[in-house]
């Protein structure tokens, strides 16, 4: 085991990789901090360039991004009371407040330094509990893993969704959509129309550029010009005054980052509802709910530690099972795959080197946040006046040249074309796009499995509950759909449209 | 563009139709009950189902008053309605003539025409596109190696 940290070890600290790292991170903070960019577009627009590089710096690229990402939300948010993304809307009011009270330093000082330490803790559990589930997953048979990935899709429509019914359509197009090409069990083509590109199925990659990056394009241009000039304050020293901060806050510090760890593990759910949870939380039990809303920094504290922690224990099912914890972590899956690091429990022990490379890398970008965050709350002032009028056609051209790289031909840039006006017509239509890229890529895992597993028990349902932790997984599938199904059979009443 | 639910239920239910009208000529295996038909037609069904709920759900919002489509403010301002096609247009043409004209000409001028219509001043507008064509050229076709197409320069490159 030492060997293989050692090992680890000298492919992370390689100045290729600690380059590529760097650059990512500051993309990261750049794409995080502009408002209607988010840290999933970030991981989209990563990935046509990751996919030239080894596995390494491949995934430190997409987690230094990420995590920087992640953070940058913070700072529109309290300077202009725009999130730079979603998952730093939670607490948007409440830092861009503190500004207005004369605090900015303060409100920006806590979302950093705890961003990294909740970031930190993420790691550390990841670290802690990666491994040993990984052992347990090892007897895993067909059916584990079919109820596994059927715990995790439920996971996504139900849990994390507003509207239950349309988050359980999202998922079911993007298994449909799984579906084109060879199928996986007699390599039958399927729904082809006699194409030759199409026997592969839809190119993940464009597709997610098509989903997450086209889509979120269609809606910025139709608003550019229609933002007026922000106010964006002056920033002091940051730092000032972190220390009383810690001492009157590391409760919630710690009960943050312990709820984000496991909303962000828990499949389908992340960084923005570990943070909209949190606040919550943080408001229910603090001891002076008065002041939320008017500038305090308690819920801060303990929503940026949760959405941060979030962010590594996304990996958990990631790494050992293979289904993502959040919708980042389903692009990284698409990434493994490709780089034949076909993410499960038998990577942790032919490949022990590769997921401890992943763990430093993740400390890593959690030490750097600190003075990138830094820098980048420096200079503010002058990224967020980027023109999106000149930043938009260029993110698009991005696009289209990042989908034809991954095919080589236009092909891809046609899937981006579809999917990216499906996803704009779905968003539109309160249809979220997370499911669907969960469906895209547990789509095939999930199809094998059930296909072996009936071929296995010869048709018989029962055979899905006779192994002790499937039968476990199983039942707790189907008491979340029964609760889900009872619950809205209960209050049955016209829904408001949306 | 908002339509109602019922609207979104009806294409759901007949796409999913289709779907599970093309997989009726999928082969079945000698010796096997489970071909590559089942899981696409549990999917078929599955959404059949969710569609049909949808159209109920749909039906009752047009009984209190929600309209059959409702278009964003923005549709009525003929600009930002440009803006939004020109997006996916401007993909189309670079699908279907990136092989004629190549990567380079084509990309300069859908950067340009974007800024310009965006508002930027062509002092501005020229030196970016230029700039960003080529830091986008250099980046994926020299450094990736990725064939981007050449077309009308494939003499000159």
């Amino acid at each position: 085991m030492s060997n293989a940290i050692l090992q680890a070890f000298s492919l992370v600290f390689d100045p290729y990789v600690l380059w590529v790292c760097l650059a990512s991170a500051v993309f990261g903070m750049f794409v995080g901090a502009m408002p209607g960019l988010t840290a999933t577009m970030a991981t989209a627009l990563l990935v046509p360039v990751t996919f030239f590089m080894d596995p390494v710096p491949a995934i430190g690229a997409i987690v230094t991004a990420t995590a920087m990402a992640i953070f940058a939300g913070d700072i529109p948010a309290a300077m202009m009371r725009i999130p730079g993304t979603p998952a730093s809307a939670a607490y948007a009011d409440e830092s861009y407040l503190m500004g207005r009270k004369g605090l900015i330093d303060r409100a920006l000082g806590a979302n950093l330094v705890f961003s990294a330490v909740g970031g930190l803790f993420g790691v550390a559990i990841l670290i802690v509990a990666a491994p040993m589930l990984a052992e347990v997953a090892l007897n895993f048979s067909s059916f584990e893993y079919f109820w596994l990935a059927g715990l995790g899709l439920t996971c996504a429509t139900f849990i994390a969704q507003a509207d239950p019914l349309k988050g359980f359509i999202s998922l079911l197009l993007g298994l449909a959509i799984a579906t084109i090409g060879i199928d996986p069990a007699a390599g039958h083509p399927r729904f082809t129309f006699g194409s030759v590109e199409l026997l592969q199925g839809i190119s993940f990659i464009p597709a997610m550029i098509g989903l997450f990056a086209i889509s979120e394009l269609l809606r910025g241009v139709v608003t550019i010009g229609q933002a007026g000039e922000m106010l964006v304050q002056q920033v002091g020293n940051v730092f000032r005054g972190i220390g009383s901060v810690w001492r009157k806050y590391w409760r919630n510090f710690l009960r943050g980052s312990l709820i984000g760890t496991g909303i962000g593990a828990l499949p389908g759910a992340g960084a923005d509802i570990a943070a909209w949870i949190s606040y919550a939380v943080s408001k229910r039990f603090s001891k002076e709910p008065e002041k939320y809303g008017t500038g305090h920094l308690e819920g801060i504290v303990e929503a940026t530690s949760a959405n941060n922690a979030s962010v590594g224990a996304a990996w958990i099912p990631a790494l050992v099972f293979g289904i993502p914890g959040d919708s980042i972590t389903a692009i990284v899956i698409g990434v493994l795959y490709m780089k034949n690091m076909n993410p499960g429990p038998s990577v942790f022990l032919q490949n022990p080197q590769l997921i401890y490379a992943v763990f430093t890398i993740f400390i890593l970008a959690n030490l750097l946040m600190l003075p990138i965050g830094w820098t980048a709350i420096k200079l503010a002032k002058l990224t967020l006046r980027t023109p999106r009028n000149i930043l938009l056609p260029i993110i698009l051209l991005f696009c289209i040249v990042g989908a034809f790289a991954m095919t080589n031909s236009v092909y891809g840039i046609i899937i981006m074309l579809c999917l990216g006006i499906l996803g704009w017509l779905l968003e539109e239509n309160g249809f979220p796009i997370g499911p669907v890229i969960l469906g895209m890529v547990l789509g095939e895992l999930f199809e094998q499995n059930f296909m072996t597993s009936m071929i296995k028990s010869d048709g018989s349902l029962l055979a899905f509950f006779e192994r002790p932790i499937a039968g476990t997984l199983g039942v707790l599938t189907l008491a979340l759909w029964a609760y889900m199904l009872t619950r809205n059979l209960w209050k049955r009443q016209p829904a408001p449209q949306g | 563009m908002r339509t109602n639910d019922a609207i979104s239920g009806l294409i759901l239910i007949a796409a999913s139709l289709f779907m599970i009208y093309l997989t009726l000529d999928f082969p079945d295996f000698p010796g096997q009950k489970y071909g590559p038909a089942l899981f696409p037609r549990i999917l078929g069904a599955a959404l059949i189902l969710c569609g049909g709920i949808l159209i109920v759900r749909g039906l009752s919002a047009r009984r209190v008053g929600g309209p059959w489509v409702e278009l964003a403010d923005w549709t009525r301002d003929p600009r930002r309605l440009a803006s939004f096609v020109m997006l996916p247009v401007l993909i189309l043409i670079y699908i279907l003539t990136s092989d004629q004209i190549g990567f380079i000409p084509l990309a300069f001028g859908i950067l340009l025409l974007l800024f310009l219509w965006f508002g930027t001043r062509v002092v501005l507008a020229v030196p970016i596109a230029a700039i960003a064509t080529w830091v986008m050229y250099w980046f994926f076709a020299v450094m990736l190696r990725v064939p981007l197409p050449r077309g009308i320069l494939n003499n000159i490159l």
